[in-house]
Order: C-alpha cells, then structure tokens, then sequence
C-alpha cells in the first residue's frame, strides 16, 4: 500500500515539478558566450519559466516574431518570466540591448513541440516566401540609381502639382516592387506630365512613397530603427554609427593594401576584437545614389536575409513583416522630405 | 636714540600690516564678480567601457549645461554628483541632460549602469565655476611663506 502511494507521489511530484521548473539563462556578452542555456524547448501551452541573469552589462530579452514587451537584464538584477507558446515552431529569442559590437549574434532558439493536429493547423498558416524571392530580386546586385534629384524632393510639394496619375503608380504592388529612379523615369515618360520640370517629377515620386504609409507606421520605423539600426547606420543614417568604427577598422585591415595603415578606431591595442569575416562599412542610407536605385521589397529582402559577408545582421526570424514593412517606410525619410504633410488617413 | 626707535617700528610694522590685511582680503574677497550672463554649454562625452571622453568638463556657475551622452559600446549613463541628475544611453541612442549648474565646486560623474568589471572604476568631473578655494590656499600659503621668511630673516641692523 506504502509502495502505491509512495509511487503515485513520486509520479505526481514529478509531473508537478516538470510543469513548475524554472530554467535559469545567463546572458553574457556574445564573445564570452553569449545565452547560457541558447537551446530550450517547450511543448504548446506549457508554461516555459525562465529565469533570466545578466552576468556582465545590460541585456535586453525577448523573442522574436511575438508581441511579447522586451526585458531589460541588469547585472545583479536578475528577471523572472513565464512564456507560453499557442503554436509549435521554432522562435528566436534574442537580446534587446546593445552589449558590443557582436550584439546581434547574441540569439538563442525555443523549439516549440505540439501534437500532429497542431502541427498540421500550422502547416497550413505558413507565411509565403518574402516578396523579395517572388520577385526573383538578387539582393546582392549593385543597385546604383540612374538618375537623382538636383535637390531632397519634398512630399508636400505634390499637392500644389494637383495632378491626375494613372491609376497604377497608386498601386501597392507598384511601389513595393519599384525603385523610386525607375518610377521616376516611369513618370518622366508619361505624356500628361510633360509640363513638369525634372524636379517636380521627383517631389511627385516622395509623395508618392509617403502615400504608402502612415504616421504611426513612420513612428514604429523610426522606434525599431533607433533601437535596431542606429549603432552602426548611425543617428541620421548617414553609416556613421558608433559601431561603424570597428566595422571599417575590420574592413581596412583586409584591404590587401591597407595593410600597414594605421585603423581608425579608438580600442587599444592588444584587444582583440571577433567580428567576423569581412565586414562592410555600413550603407549610408542618405546617399541617393544606392538609396533611389533599390526597391522598397528589395530593402526589406535585405533586412530579411541580412547581408551575405558584411557584417549585416539578418532580422528575418526576429521582426514581424509589418515591422520589416515599417523600417523600409522609415528608410525613405533619408531621402524623401515628408515633413507637414497632410495625411487624411 | 629714542627719538629715532618709535619711526623705526612703525615702519618694521607695516609689512605686518600688509601681511595681515591681504591674508583677509584673499580668504574672504567674494569672487569672482558676476560676470555677464553666461551662455549655454553642450559637452558631447563619450563613453566607452570604462571611461568618459572628455572625463573632466569644465563649466561657468549658472550655465545651462547639456551633457549629449554617447555610448560606444554597450549601455552607459551617466550620474552627477550633488546634482542628483542622471542618462542612461544605449549604443546608437544619444541622451541628452540639460540642467543649471547652480552650484559651484567639484563634481564627481560616474557611470550608473553597471558596464563591466572595471564599471566603479568609470568616473569623471563636473568642474562648476572657477576653484576659489584652490586660488586662496595657494595665495594663503605664499603668505605664509612671506610672513615666515620675514620673521626668522637673518637681522643684520641694531
């Protein structure tokens, strides 16, 4: 009778301590290890407790493609959270703080396991491919703008043009797959608009891009891209970003002839620094030159994919495709002047 | 004899005098003279583990001081001292502080977010207004030299 009970106490106090235990994750900077345990899995709509533990400087948590608010580790201050998964898959967390320039590879995975019906319900929700590979777009051709403005085109100029536009460059489709040189010369051809000057067909073009988003959808861009971007594209996107230093440091010791120039960078020596192979100057987004030559899913397949070989970090399995979208909307504010417009949305 | 002894002291005494009248007139001058309303000051200071850039900052009291705050690496703040002021910047983020420096003195800035191993060990300086007390110890202590040198100087005369 003893053994019964002593067994049936040990499988319930199993069971029970199984759904209550509390996985323990250190954070750490990437080069010294980064998440400690970076592999979890949970089975759907059991509760994942973690406990989360900066070792060394602030890091930020949270996961990937949800609407989960993001952590904040400080050292010594450690967090306590409980996740629930509704769907199996794979998610991402990653840290939300910059803690060094190899921040972004500080990622870890929760596999989320779930019964066959789920699985197969999910199966059928699958997001389709990123419009970039629908278009068949190669994400690493150069995409050098054949033409620029004279001057920033302005959105509101737009308004006292009071001008009546094929219907088709109002198109979503037509804007996401479109480079705003190649609407331009669109434009340029079209014989209603022969009466305007060069430079009017561009402030037609902004306003025709600020048409396609929103404010708050500039706001949500201008959040992820400070929070995201901004440590190497810099501030005012111009790629001078804080990071950028060691990110051209690396670039010009492996120039064949810059050997013996002396870096930029501030660190001292004998520190070493692992960047990776390759990295690139980060892309000056208010160059027009490469800025009016690519398309908006072009620049999304960029962000989507990262970029292969220069230190671009890919953002595919941590931003929502609204959140990719409103980067993108963000993006042209380096070019496009969109200040006052009226916006009757 | 005598009618030369009481000149003679008077004019012994007057360094005294002297001695005496600038050791209150450099202890208690109320300096410096407020000069015209000064202007607005913006120090950007970079931070990076585990230091500030510039550490020391020297301003006028009664500036507008805006301390841009840009951290390089990971995240910093900043905390001021006897102001109670403090920023927090993240990497790609500049914070910015503006406040009065009302008061006059030395201010110690540290980091208010622990930043690494060395994180106590990142500090800086608010200098408020020109050092008075620095400026009158070293004026007090030449005349003290003086005064010292006057009363043990070898007295060749009587």
């Amino acid at each position: 009778m003893g053994l019964i009970l002593g067994l049936f106490a040990t499988v319930v106090g199993a069971r029970w301590l199984d759904r209550h235990k509390v996985i323990e994750i250190h954070a750490r900077m990437p080069e010294n290890g980064g998440w400690t345990p970076a592999d979890l899995s949970v089975k759907v709509g059991q509760p994942l407790r973690l406990r989360l533990v900066s070792d060394d400087v602030t890091h930020g948590f949270a996961v990937g493609q949800t609407a989960w608010e993001a952590l904040d580790l400080y050292p010594g201050k450690p967090v306590e959270t409980t996740l629930i998964f509704d769907r199996p898959g794979k998610y991402v967390f990653y840290c939300t703080r910059w803690c060094g320039i190899n921040h972004w590879r500080m990622r870890g995975v929760i596999e989320v396991y779930g019964d066959a019906s789920t699985m197969q319900n999910s199966d059928t929700t699958t997001p389709e491919s990123p419009l970039y590979r629908r278009l068949a777009i190669d994400l690493d051709a150069p995409h050098d703008a054949f033409v620029i403005p004279e001057s920033q085109p302005i959105a509101r100029k737009n308004i006292a043009l009071n001008v009546r536009l094929p219907a088709k460059y109002l198109l979503r489709d037509y804007y996401l797959a479109t480079a705003p040189s190649s609407a331009w010369q669109s434009l340029r051809e079209e014989p209603s608009l022969a009466s305007l000057s060069d430079q009017q067909i561009w402030h037609l073009v902004a306003s025709l891009w600020r048409r396609q988003t929103s404010q708050n959808e500039l706001k949500e861009g201008e959040k992820l891209y400070r929070t995201n971007c901004a440590a190497c594209h810099g501030e005012t996107g111009a790629g001078d970003g804080v990071m950028a230093r060691w990110l051209a440091a690396s670039a010009a010791t492996e120039a064949p002839d810059a050997e013996h120039s002396q870096p930029s960078n501030q660190h001292t020596p004998g520190e070493t620094v692992i960047i990776g192979h390759s990295t690139v100057v980060p892309t000056d987004f208010t160059n027009p030159h490469t800025m009016l030559g690519a398309s908006p899913a072009l620049l999304q397949g960029k962000i989507i994919r990262g970029g292969m070989g220069t230190g671009m970090p890919y953002w595919g399995p941590i931003f929502t495709e609204e959140q990719t979208w409103a980067l993108v909307a963000y993006l042209w504010t380096f070019q496009f002047d969109y200040s006052q417009v009226e916006t009757n949305e | 004899m005598y009618s030369t002894q009481i000149p003679v002291k008077i004019v012994r005494s007057w360094p005294w005098i002297a001695i005496i009248a600038s050791i209150l007139v450099i202890a208690f001058t109320p300096l410096p003279l407020k000069a015209s309303q000064p202007v607005a000051r913006t120090v950007r200071v970079e931070a990076r583990s585990f230091e500030f850039s510039p550490s020391v900052i020297h301003v006028e009291q009664g500036q507008q001081v805006t301390i841009e705050l840009i951290a390089t690496d990971v995240v910093h703040g900043i905390y001021v001292d006897g102001y109670g002021h403090e920023i927090i910047a993240n990497p790609g983020q500049t914070a910015t502080l503006t406040f009065i420096a009302d008061k006059s003195g030395s201010f110690r800035l540290r980091c208010s977010v622990t930043c690494g191993a060395l994180h106590p060990f990142m500090i800086g300086k608010l200098n408020v207004g020109v050092n008075l007390l620095f400026y009158r110890a070293i004026g007090l202590s030449v005349l003290a030299g003086l005064a010292g040198f006057m009363l043990f100087r070898p007295r060749n005369e009587q």
